[in-house]
C-alpha cells in the first residue's frame, strides 16, 4: 500500500515531465503533437553538452570534497573525545538551512573581488590571491557547504555502531586514525555511499550557487542552462526543459545501481548492536589539536565567512571599495523589513511548514519505512530507485510539474492554493532523504524484539505501535529536526504553489531579489538564522538528538 | 443674481461643457457597483510588493469594498502560471501587470486579453495602447547606473557612443567593471538590446566593446545595482531608471545617466484577462493606475516614472520630455515587438551576441 502511494506521488509529476518531453509544445496546448524534436534539439546543442560536462565536474568535485571531509568530521564528533564538540555541532548545520543564494551572496560580500575580507587582504599584500568567480571556487564552496549532508548520515550510522568493535581494535594497539579508516568508516559504508550518491545528485541540482558565482562570467551548468531555456525562444520551452530534466533523472539509475552493487558486498560487515553498551569516546591523543584545527578551519570557511558577510550586509547601507564600514552602519534595513508586507505571515508559514509539516512528513516516511523494513521483496529495490527520482529533478522544473499536477489532476485541484499542496510537494521531494533517516533508526531495532512480540500473539500493527515506534522515537525526533531545516530552506519546489496567504521566507527573498533589495534579504536571513538557531538550540536542550 | 441661480447656471454650464466627464462618471460608477458585487481582485504582477504598496493603499481607499489579492511574481512565473491556469480552466488572475512587454503582448495577441476602452485612453500616448487590450502604464527610461565614488567624472558615459569610446580609451579602468543584462536569460534584457540594435546603428560595436572589456552579464537588476554600489562593477548598462531611483534612496554613491543621444523608454504592460472572474474590479484597477491620481502616486510614492503627460514632476513623462525631448525612444506597445519572439531571428541575435562577447 505504502509503496503504491509513494509510486503514485512520485510518478505523477515525473510521468507528466516524461510525456511533456515527447511533445512539440506545452502539453496543455491544443496544437501540441507527439514529437522527438525536443530531444533532437537538446542533444545536438553544444551548450547542453558543455553545461552537462560542467555539472558533472562540479558534482564529482563536490562529492569528492564533501564526503571524505563529512565522514571524517562525523567520526571526530561521534566517536572521539574532541574538545568542545557539543558546542560546535549546531553550527555545522547552518549551511543546510540557509538559502544557497543567500549563502553565495554572503561569500560575495566577504570574499568577492571587493569583499571586506578581500579588501583587507589586498591592503595587506597588495592583491587578492583568490578568484571567487571561477569553476574551482564554485566546486570548493559547493563541496564545503555540502559537508553537513555527508556528516549527518555518517554520524548517525556511526552512533549506532557497536563500540565494542572499535574498543577491540584499540586494545589491539591501533591508533585513532587507523581505527577510523580501517574499522569505523568501512562499517558505515552504506551510509557513506548513500550520502555520496545523494550529494552527487544535489550537485546536478545546484542553482543558487552557480547563478550567483558562475553565471556572470558565463559559466553554465545544467540548471542555469535550463534557466536559459525559459527565455531562449522567447516563451518558456517546456518540452526542451523536460528533456534536460530527464537527462538528470537518467543519471539516478546507474547511481542507485552502483550504490546497491557496492552495498551488496558491504552488507556482510554490518555489525549493528541494539544492546546499550557503555560508550567511551576514543582518545584522540596527539591528533586532538590538529583535529580541532581542521574542524574550526572548516567552520570558518563554510559558516563564519558567508554568515559574517550576510550579517554585515544587513547592518550597512553600502559596502565595498572605498567605503568605510564604520560610517555606514545602520539598523534601517531591519526597520524597513519590519514594515514589509506579509513579513510576519511569511515567517510564521515557514515555521509552520517546517515544524508541523515536517512532523507530518516524518510520520509519512515512518509508515513507508516500516512497510519496506524487513520486507524481502524486489519491490523494496524498486523503492530504492523510486525515492531518488524526485530529488533528481531540478527545482525550476519540479515547481512547474507540481503546478501542473495540482491544476490538471482535478481531485486535488482545490488544495492548490493552500499550504497543504506545498507540504505534499516538499514531502515528495525530500522522500529519499527522510526515508533514509527513518530506515537508519529502524536498522537499530533488532528483529528479536519484534519477534518476541509476535510470539505472544500481537498483530503486526500492534507490534509497530507498541514495540518498533517507541524504540525509534528518538530517531524520529532527530529526523523531524533535520526535515524541519530542509523545509525551512526549500523554496523552488513550491514556487508555483505559493500565493498571498501562503508566502514563505523563500518567496519573500525571491520577491526582494527582484528589486535588488539585498540589504533586506540579508536582514531577513539574519532573522531566519536566529530563529532556526533558537529552535535548534531549544530542541537540542529538550533532548532531541540529531542522531538516531 | 441670486446664489441659487448662480449655482444652477454653473451646474448647467458644467453639464454641457464636460459631457465626457459625465459619461465616464456614469460608466465607472456602473463598473464600480458591478465590481462591488465581485468583491475581489486578483493581480499577477512583477512590480514588487514594497514599491506597489502606496498604489494599492490608495486604490483600496477609493474602493474599500474590494479585497485585493496581489501576487508578486517574476515575469516568467506570471507567464507560466497564467498559461497553465487558463488551459486548466481553473481560474486565474483578473489583471496581469508585467515588465515582460513581449510576453504580455504575446498573451494578448493570442486572444487572452479582454477588450476594454479605458476612459483614460485620451490622456495616454497612442503608442501605449494596443487594440484597447494591452496598455502601457509607465514611462521608464532605460539608463546607465554608475558608481560616483569610483568612476571619475570624465569617464562617465553620457551617450551610447561614449559606451563604445570610453572603454576603448581607458581599457584598464573598465576591465571587468561593466555589468549588463544577459539577453539569453532575461527577456527584458533581450528586448532592450534588440531595440538598441534597431535604434543605434553601432550597437554591435557596443556589444563588441562590452566583450573586449570583459563585461559581466546578469539576470537581475538587483544583483547589478548591488555590485555597482560595492564597486565590483563601476557601471551597469541598460538598467530601468525606476530601480536606480529606488536604490539611490539608500546608496548615495549610485549615479544615473540618461543617455543624451537616445534613451529607450520601457513600459510595464497591463491587460485584463478574458477569463477574469472579476472583470469589473480589474477595469477599476486599470482605470486607477492610468488615472491622474494613480499616476501621481506612482511617480511620487512608488518612484516609478509615470506615463501620462499631464503629471508634473521629475519622475514623469513630462519631466523626461523636458530633459531629453526627441531623444526619448519609447518601445511601442504593439505586436511589432513580437518579432523578437520569432525563433530563427532570436537565435540569430543570440549567436551574434555570443560572438561579440567572445565567450
Amino acid at each position: 500500500m505504502a509503496v503504491i502511494g509513494v509510486a503514485l506521488v512520485v510518478c505523477g509529476p515525473l510521468g507528466l515531465i516524461l510525456y511533456q518531453s515527447f511533445l512539440s509544445e506545452a502539453f496543455f496546448s491544443p496544437t501540441a503533437h507527439l514529437s522527438v524534436e525536443a530531444y533532437r534539439y537538446v542533444l545536438a546543442d553544444a551548450g547542453f553538452h558543455s553545461a552537462f560536462g560542467t555539472s558533472l565536474l562540479v558534482s564529482s568535485g563536490m562529492t569528492i570534497i564533501s564526503v571524505p571531509l563529512g565522514s571524517l568530521l562525523a567520526f571526530l564528533l561521534a566517536r572521539t573525545d574532541l574538545p568542545g564538540k557539543k558546542w560546535l555541532e549546531p553550527w555545522l548545520l547552518v549551511p543546510i538551512f540557509l538559502s544557497p543564494v543567500v549563502l553565495a551572496f554572503g561569500y560575495v560580500v566577504a570574499v568577492g573581488p571587493v569583499g571586506f575580507f578581500s579588501l583587507w587582504i589586498k591592503a595587506l599584500i597588495g592583491r587578492v590571491p583568490w578568484n571567487l568567480y571561477s569553476l574551482f571556487g564554485l566546486i570548493l564552496i559547493a563541496g564545503l557547504t555540502h559537508v553537513p549532508h555527508a556528516f549527518l548520515y555518517v554520524s548517525s550510522a556511526l552512533r549506532s555502531l557497536d563500540p565494542a568493535v572499535e574498543e577491540a581494535a584499540r586494545v589491539a594497539g591501533a591508533g585513532v586514525w587507523r581505527i577510523a579508516v580501517t574499522v569505523s568508516l568501512p562499517l558505515v559504508l552504506p551510509s557513506i555511499l548513500f550520502s555520496a550518491s545523494l550529494i552527487f545528485l544535489l550537485g546536478f541540482e545546484l542553482f543558487g550557487l552557480p547563478l550567483v558565482l558562475g553565471d556572470p562570467a558565463g559559466l553554465l551548468v545544467l540548471t542555469t542552462y535550463l534557466y536559459k531555456l525559459t527565455n531562449l525562444l522567447g516563451v518558456p520551452s517546456y518540452h526542451l526543459m523536460a528533456v534536460v530534466a530527464l537527462s538528470i533523472v537518467a543519471l539516478t539509475f546507474p547511481l542507485v545501481y552502483l550504490q546497491r552493487r557496492m552495498l551488496r558486498t558491504a552488507g556482510r560487515f554490518a555489525v549493528i548492536g541494539g544492546k546499550g553498551q557503555a560508550f567511551r569516546p576514543l582518545p584522540l591523543g596527539a591528533f586532538r589539536w590538529p583535529a580541532v584545527f581542521l574542524l574550526v578551519l572548516w567552520l570558518l570557511v563554510t559558516v563564519v565567512v558567508p554568515l559574517v558577510g550576510v550579517a554585515l550586509r544587513s547592518l550597512v547601507s553600502s559596502w565595498g571599495e572605498g567605503v568605510k564600514l564604520t560610517e555606514v552602519l545602520t539598523l534601517d534595513h531591519f526597520r524597513e523589513l519590519w514594515g514589509y508586507p506579509n513579513l510576519v505571515r511569511g515567517i510564521v508559514n515557514t515555521l509552520v511548514i517546517g515544524a508541523i509539516g515536517g512532523a507530518l512528513s516524518v510520520a509519512f516516511y515512518a509508515i513507508v519505512g516500516l512497510a519496506a523494513h524487513r520486507w524481502q521483496s524486489s519491490w523494496v529495490s524498486f523503492l530504492d530507485y523510486l525515492v531518488m527520482l524526485p530529488r533528481a529533478l531540478p527545482g525550476l522544473i519540479v515547481g512547474l510539474a507540481f503546478l501542473w499536477v495540482f491544476l490538471f489532476f482535478k481531485p486535488i485541484a482545490p488544495l492548490r492554493t493552500t499550504l497543504f499542496s506545498l507540504w505534499i510537494a516538499y514531502t515528495v521531494v525530500w522522500l529519499a532523504y527522510g526515508l533514509r533517516l527513518i530506515s537508519a533508526s529502524l536498522l537499530q531495532v533488532k528483529p528479536e524484539l519484534e519477534e518476541a512480540a509476535r510470539v505472544t500473539g500481537a498483530r503486526q500493527s500492534l507490534i509497530y505501535r507498541d514495540v518498533t515506534l517507541p524504540l525509534i522515537r528518538f530517531g524520529l525526533m532527530g529526523s523531524w529536526l533535520l526535515i524541519f531545516m530542509m523545509f525551512v530552506r526549500e523554496y523552488s519546489t513550491g514556487v508555483y504553489l505559493l500565493g498571498p496567504g501562503t508566502e514563505v521566507i523563500g518567496s519573500l527573498i525571491v520577491s526582494l531579489w527582484g528589486t535588488g533589495a539585498l540589504d533586506l534579504i540579508s536582514a531577513l536571513s539574519v532573522i531566519e538564522v536566529a530563529l532556526v538557531g533558537l529552535i535548534l538550540f531549544i530542541a537540542l536542550r529538550l533532548g532531541v538528538s540529531l542522531h538516531a | 443674481m441670486k446664489i441659487k441661480q448662480k449655482v444652477l447656471l454653473a451646474f448647467v454650464f458644467g453639464f454641457f461643457c464636460f459631457p465626457s466627464l459625465r459619461a465616464d462618471a456614469a460608466e465607472s460608477s456602473g463598473t464600480a457597483s458591478a465590481a462591488q458585487k465581485e468583491g475581489k481582485l486578483v493581480i499577477y504582477s512583477s512590480t514588487d510588493s514594497a514599491s506597489v504598496e502606496p498604489l494599492l493603499q490608495d486604490f483600496k481607499s477609493l474602493y474599500p469594498f474590494l479585497q485585493v489579492e496581489y501576487n508578486d511574481l517574476n515575469t516568467t512565473e506570471i507567464y507560466n502560471r497564467f498559461v497553465a491556469e487558463t488551459a486548466a480552466g481553473s481560474g486565474t488572475a483578473d489583471f496581469l501587470w508585467s515588465s515582460a512587454m513581449d510576453l504580455q503582448l504575446q498573451l494578448a495577441n493570442k486572444g487572452n486579453a479582454l477588450t476594454y476602452a479605458s476612459p483614460e485612453i485620451s490622456a495616454l500616448p497612442k503608442w501605449a495602447v494596443w487594440q484597447n487590450q494591452a496598455y502601457g502604464t509607465t514611462f521608464e527610461p532605460v539608463s546607465i547606473a554608475y558608481n560616483k565614488r569610483l568612476l571619475p567624472a570624465d569617464a562617465v558615459p553620457q551617450s551610447h557612443a561614449d559606451m563604445i569610446r570610453l572603454p576603448k580609451e581607458k581599457p584598464d579602468l573598465f576591465k571587468e567593471k561593466i555589468a549588463t543584462f544577459d539577453p539569453e536569460k532575461s527577456g527584458v534584457g533581450f528586448l532592450m538590446m534588440t531595440q538598441d540594435a534597431k535604434v543605434f546603428p553601432q550597437f554591435w560595436d557596443l556589444a563588441k566593446t562590452l566583450g573586449s572589456s570583459g563585461a559581466k552579464v546578469y539576470t537581475s537588476t538587483g544583483a547589478m545595482l548591488e555590485k555597482v554600489g560595492s564597486g565590483e562593477h563601476y557601471l551597469a548598462y541598460n538598467i530601468i531608471g525606476s530601480y536606480v531611483l529606488l536604490r539611490q534612496k539608500k546608496d548615495a554613491a549610485l549615479g544615473l545617466v540618461l543617455p543624451k543621444d537616445y534613451t529607450l523608454v520601457f513600459s510595464r504592460v497591463a491587460f485584463i484577462s478574458k477569463a477574469a472572474r472579476h472583470p469589473n474590479a480589474a477595469k477599476l484597477f486599470l482605470d486607477y493606475i492610468l488615472s491622474k491620481r494613480g499616476q501621481t502616486v506612482m511617480s511620487e510614492k512608488s518612484l516609478v516614472y509615470s506615463l501620462r503627460s499631464d503629471i508634473p514632476g521629475n519622475i514623469t513623462a513630462a519631466g523626461l520630455t523636458k530633459e531629453l525631448g526627441k531623444a526619448l525612444k519609447p518601445i511601442d506597445v504593439n505586436t511589432e515587438i513580437l518579432a523578437g519572439l520569432e525563433q530563427n531571428k532570436r537565435l540569430e541575435f543570440m549567436k551574434q551576441w555570443q560572438a561579440a562577447l567572445k565567450r
